[in-house]
């Protein structure tokens, strides 16, 4: 296909759209539908019983709150991703609250420590909350997909990496309000490293999940008409 | 300096309001949007990947592109970054699909033209025509035989086959094409 032919093709399927709105904007959608069905899932499993004593913890609440504002950052940086030139810090900015999302669990780490001398730090084997996360965080996963593909796979990776921590974090958070499990190694080893190694995994298949595969097969077709 | 600034301004103002409108459904502007941008893209693709055999195809790659993400654009924010991001990308695709599908081809200088040449047989379908070719051979008369030994075998010109038989070149011509149409029959009776 020449390139007259192909900007002609191109022009005459230039149907009105709407610009997406701004990533925060975005972001903020997700969460507040993500958050209704966070919020089913703990009236489903149950408040921890001792919620309104533990929140007055100044180390649960920033654990806590640490939790959901990764949550809701890494989803504007996984929708400002999609959107090519936007700043570089609007990537970034979840790590911000990552850090002290593991700062607080440290602070806690070394609460236990002070309580209970270095037994304290003795975990037991919480492997459950691998699949926990996985199975909370899957919904929530799937809608921010279905919304980062509406923009470009221009950072395929990173897209996907922030999409995954975005839920995995909700999922964490949503854990933390229902189970009573308050040792702070046993926290971090296996709440925040089930979301770590999600989050991991998750980037890895980054490419797969974002792909220019139907404008691959557009091209395909112009280019085929143009030999 | 700042004539140039003037006129990078200006073309990005133009590009800016043709985007908008063509968000908004306008053919016209959206067109005119990506004439200009296509001998810009081209220059893009022949500066980051100088070696690219197929430029065309790859600048026809970035405008299918961004045609597919226009939703992406903020109206609000430059379009020449956005632009580009998307180009860059888009170029470094392309150059890592080529190198990937490069890696599972072999470069060969003479390709075997199948039927004809001994490298697309095997070496039995070799054999059998050679032999076949020495029976048909055999048939023709002494002096057609002689021409095609020295000019289609042992390549000699017609004129130095000429000069080694002693007969001339229309002598030469004509006996090679009987000998080519005896021996062709004769092939066809064989095989």
């Amino acid at each position: 296909m020449l390139n007259q032919d192909l900007i002609k093709a191109l022009t005459d399927n230039c149907a009105p759209i709407r610009p997406l709105p701004h990533p925060a904007w975005r972001a903020l959608v997700w969460f507040a539908v993500s958050l209704c069905y966070v919020a089913i899932v703990v009236a489903v499993m149950g408040v921890r019983p001792d919620f309104v004593a533990k929140i007055a913890d100044p180390q649960f609440a920033t654990e806590l709150a640490a939790a959901f504002l990764t949550s809701v950052v890494a989803a504007a940086g996984a929708f400002s991703a999609g959107c090519p030139a936007r700043p570089i810090w609007e990537r970034l900015a979840a790590g911000l609250f990552f850090l002290l999302w593991a700062g607080a669990l440290a602070v806690g780490c070394w609460r236990d420590v002070d309580a209970f001398g270095v037994s304290g730090l003795l975990s037991h084997s919480d492997i459950y909350c691998l699949p926990t996360i996985l199975a909370i965080s899957i919904p929530a996963a799937v809608l921010i997909l279905s919304m980062v593909k509406r923009g470009a796979p221009i950072a395929p990776f990173v897209t996907i990496g922030l999409a995954a921590l975005a839920s995995t974090a909700l999922a964490a958070a949503a854990l933390r309000l229902s189970f009573r499990q308050d040792a702070a190694v046993s926290v971090c080893i296996w709440q925040f490293g089930s979301v770590v190694l999600l989050t991991g995994i998750a980037s890895l298949f980054g490419r797969a999940l974002l792909h220019w595969t139907m404008r691959d097969e557009l091209i395909a077709s112009f280019q085929a008409h143009r030999r | 300096m700042s004539e140039l600034s003037d006129t990078s301004n200006d073309r990005e103002s133009r590009w800016r309001a043709l985007m908008a409108s063509a968000q908004d459904g306008d053919h016209a502007a959206y067109g005119e949007l990506l004439s200009d941008l296509f001998p810009v893209l081209r220059r893009f693709v022949v500066r980051r990947w100088p070696n690219a055999h197929d430029t065309e195809d790859v600048v026809q790659e970035i405008l299918v592109s961004i045609h597919t993400v226009r939703q992406t654009y903020d109206r609000e924010r430059p379009f020449t970054p956005w632009l580009m991001t998307i180009a860059a990308r888009r170029v470094a695709d392309a150059a890592r699909s080529r190198y990937a599908r490069g890696a599972n081809e072999t470069t060969v200088d003479i390709l075997p033209e199948t039927f004809d040449g001994d490298g697309a047989k095997s070496e039995q379908e070799t054999r059998d025509d050679r032999e076949a070719l020495r029976r048909a051979m055999a048939i023709l008369p002494a002096g057609q035989r002689q021409a095609i030994e020295l000019i289609k075998i042992q390549g000699l010109s017609l004129d130095e086959a000429s000069q080694v038989t002693g007969k001339s070149v229309g002598s030469l011509k004509v006996g090679i094409h009987r000998a080519i149409k005896a021996m062709r029959q004769a092939l066809e009776r064989i095989g």
